[in-house]
């Protein structure tokens, strides 16, 4: 029985491997095509994302195991999303100014590039 | 013996209904699922908590072609894996290994690319540690750099000079650079107008290291230069630019701008160093995998028969399509967003 599904299931293989490459295709083109910074990340998470579930669902048979699953993969999902989020208050948003020097010089560099070019072309008046 | 009853009932099997092995391949998925979202969580955190994270691929080297390349060999790779599981289920034996055989070529690629981007970040010192955030920094690498290529070249002319028997006496102490400069400097007063060539050619590099009086640019040397260079470097007023203009100057020149080709180019790049720790720990983990991977189809292709790797086969392509899984997430996330 278990052999049976595995018999039909075989023309799919190909087709997942056809979305696959249009998936792929789709996030190079939001690199290409000039979107909106926050529509690309979204635009390319989301493939990644659909991209992932074939292949865990298809290729890994996932869609065709038993309840097992859910138990074997539910501890080591929540455990695999502690670290980020433990990390996420201090680290990603922080709600106090960081002090790092090296962004300020950062910042007088660009105004320097900024003052070169505006020297190179139109001399302004200062 | 007592004889089995036709009706036997059959024994019990404890455990899930799938081989101890694919069990196993799944616990360790598990935990490699927790691996890799260490990384990436990380990675992603460290991005959203530093604005001006480097993004701009002229400034990382990143290549999303090269990625995408990649992603298409992986995702291919992980499509002829399930082939071959297929044909394993089917006893086509032979099927089985020549998609296994396409498996492990289309892996040697990856690798092959993912060499090339990883040869273009070594080229341009994009390493973890060794890149300048600020211009100071830059100045301060440029210097160090150069320090280093002319200790190079002072230790290849007394090398020649050596050879060439054209020191008087030996500089003390032998480790001496000061001394070792001036000893280079009376040896090409010793050398020149030699009628070897050799010897009269070395007179000319032994100039290199002569030091001029500096009122006078046209009798600069190049290790009068690299010391004028040096003394900006060390003021810490002379712009960035004006200290990239120099380097050029050193570099350009026909005798000995060779000396100075080690020197990169400065282009200081803010978070530069926490954003290569994060590409190559990612990417490098994810290489390592590739290679087990290719371990593991080659453990299979050295067998002279393919039956009873059934299992084998199934897990191994678990484990090669999960390889595939973290890359579909490292490519958008390094290459793309």
């Amino acid at each position: 029985m278990h052999d049976d599904h595995s018999h039909h299931e075989h023309p799919k293989y190909a087709l997942i491997f056809a979305a696959l490459c249009v998936f792929t295709l789709i996030s190079i083109m939001a690199d290409v095509v000039q979107l909106p910074y926050a529509v690309k990340v979204v635009a390319v998470l989301s493939v990644a994302t659909c991209k992932a579930l074939c292949v865990l669902a298809w290729f890994m048979h996932l869609k065709f195991e038993r309840a097992w699953k859910y138990v074997l993969l539910a501890p080591t999902t929540i455990l695999a999303l502690g670290l980020p989020l433990a990390l996420m208050p201090d680290v990603g948003e922080h709600y106090y100014t960081q002090e790092v020097p090296q962004m300020d010089d950062y910042a007088e560099h660009l105004e320097h590039r900024k003052h070169a070019a505006e020297h190179h072309g139109e001399a302004e008046p200062e | 013996m007592s004889h089995a009853p036709s009706h036997a009932v059959p024994p019990i099997k404890m455990g899930l209904a799938i081989p101890n092995s694919k069990l196993c391949m799944w616990l360790f998925l598990g935990t490699e699922i927790m691996f890799f979202t260490a990384f990436i969580g990380t990675y992603m955190v460290l991005r959203l908590g530093s604005k001006g994270w480097p993004t701009d691929p002229e400034v990382t080297h990143i290549r999303v072609a090269a990625g995408g390349i990649n992603t298409f060999v992986l995702i291919l790779s992980s499509y002829f894996v399930v082939v071959a599981h297929e044909a394993m289920s089917l006893k086509n034996f032979e099927k089985a290994r020549a998609f296994l055989k396409w498996t492990f070529a289309l892996a040697v690629v990856f690798l092959g690319i993912k060499s090339y981007e990883y040869y273009g970040k070594i080229d341009h010192d994009i390493l973890p540690g060794h890149i300048a955030e600020n211009d100071q920094q830059a100045k301060y690498k440029v210097l160090k750099e150069s320090e280093k290529a002319v200790a190079w070249r002072l230790d290849q002319l007394v090398s020649k000079a050596k050879s060439l028997n054209a020191f008087e006496k030996l500089p003390e102490p032998a480790n001496d650079p000061s001394k070792l400069r001036k000893a280079l400097v009376d040896a090409a007063g010793k050398l020149k107008g030699s009628d070897k060539p050799a010897e009269a050619a070395a007179a000319e590099e032994f100039k290199e290291f002569d030091e001029p009086d500096a009122a006078d640019p046209s009798k600069s040397t190049m290790f009068s230069r690299f010391k004028a260079m040096k003394k900006d470097i060390q003021s810490e007023t002379v712009p960035l630019s004006e200290i990239q203009h120099q380097l050029e100057g050193l570099k350009s020149n026909e005798q000995w701008g060779f000396v100075f080709k080690s020197v990169h180019e400065p282009h200081p790049i803010l978070y530069g160093n926490i954003f290569a720790s994060c590409y190559f720990l990612m990417t490098g983990f994810h290489a390592l995998h590739v290679i087990i991977g290719m371990i593991l189809f080659a453990i299979v292709l050295k067998q002279p028969k393919l039956e009873g790797w059934h299992d084998f086969v199934e897990n191994s392509g678990l484990y090669w399509h999960f390889v595939d899984l973290v890359w579909i997430f490292l490519f958008p996330l390094l290459y793309i967003v």
